[in-house]
């Protein structure tokens, strides 16, 4: 089966049925995805397919319709995305664990939204659960992103 | 023989994909007595106001709601969800970040459930979660109010939701240890059909 993830081209030889959240991890060895909780209720593994947050746990790998985006492909150390620029100038992580789910629903919220008020924002990440509640970061980066992302 | 068929068949339909095949046959209009009509929408009714379908048929604050037998407590959706305007996230999260579309049921513990066309809620002028089972049955036979369908296009919606995989078929066979919508895809066709024939006659 053909799969394109961070605009590269993989032949993956898995069962249809697995999830892109496995084929990310297992086979492409892209880890930056987390599992956290398997069933669409924390976000640590959400991706984008064509620029769309995707819980990464809950879409077979047949079912992916669309060109997949990690946190690998976001940006990359030299270049980070804004978001992730944000998010180390506000040194937004603690454990770490569900921040690359965090910052890729940010940044699919941010090419939606523009510049979101704090309740955009608070409704609009409430399905990204961080049990260290770095919360207040979290919004203070999201408005730092937007800002960056509208001036260019 | 029987064996080719059978192959042929999940390669049509990939295992476990909710494709329904039901058939619309009306009757006469008029044959059917208000009574039996009356009584035929209470099943309608039944099966439209369970929580498989309610739950998505909200009002104009886009909160789906989640209530039934597998909720301690009716209250909206978890994790601040609105649909928004637009009735599928576009303007927050959009619906199908979680509720993925699938040929396959999400039959997982717990899984977000998945269909087989985009997940969202049901047009907002089809209210039913919290309404009586008069006002939903006026919403129904209105044709400003369901999509322009009289008695017999109601019945070919719910047939051809469920030829596609849709939340029709989803609602009767929802997967992941979820009660189903009561009856089945045939039955609801045929009261629908039984209440158009009357004439659409609503209680109260």
């Amino acid at each position: 089966m053909e799969l394109t993830v961070n605009r590269q081209r993989h032949q993956i030889d898995a069962e249809a049925g697995m999830p892109l959240l496995w084929v990310l991890r297992d086979i492409l060895g892209l880890t930056g995805t987390k599992y956290g909780c398997g069933i669409a209720q924390c976000g640590a593994c959400t991706v984008h397919i064509d620029g769309v947050a995707v819980r990464s746990c809950q879409i077979a790998l047949a079912d992916v319709g669309g060109e997949v985006t990690t946190i690998e492909g976001l940006g990359t150390p030299d270049a980070p995305h804004p978001v992730q620029q944000a998010w180390i100038d506000h040194q937004v992580a603690q454990c770490g664990y569900c921040q690359s789910g965090q910052i890729m629903s940010a940044a699919a919220m941010l090419a939606l939204q523009g510049e979101p008020d704090d309740a955009q924002i608070d409704r609009i990440m409430s399905a990204n659960l961080c049990r260290c509640a770095t919360y207040p970061r979290i919004r203070a980066a999201i408005h730092d992103a937007a800002r960056r992302l509208a001036t260019g | 023989m029987i064996r080719a068929a059978l192959v042929l068949l999940l390669l049509v339909h990939p295992a476990g994909a909710e494709v329904m095949s039901s058939v619309v046959a009306p009757p006469q209009e008029g044959s059917v007595i208000r009574e039996d009509g009356l009584a035929a929408w209470d099943r309608v009714h039944a099966v439209v106001s369970h929580p498989r379908c309610a739950n998505c048929h909200v009002g104009a604050d886009n909160v789906p709601m989640w209530s039934g037998p597998e909720y301690p407590q009716t209250g909206p959706h978890g994790m601040n969800i609105d649909a928004g305007d637009s009735r599928i996230g576009a303007e927050t999260l959009p619906c199908t970040t979680c509720h993925v579309t699938s040929s396959a049921p999400a039959n997982g513990p717990n899984d977000a459930p998945a269909a087989m066309i985009d997940w969202q809620l049901a047009p907002v002028e089809m209210i039913w979660f919290g309404q009586s089972s008069a006002q939903i049955c006026a919403q129904m036979s209105d044709p400003a109010r369901n999509g322009g369908r009289d008695w017999i296009q109601l019945a070919e919606h719910l047939r051809d939701d469920a030829a596609h995989g849709g939340f029709v078929a989803w609602g009767f066979a929802p997967g992941g240890g979820r009660q189903p919508a009561p009856g089945d895809l045939q039955s609801h066709i045929d009261d629908v059909l039984k209440w158009g024939a009357a004439g659409q006659p609503c209680p109260g």
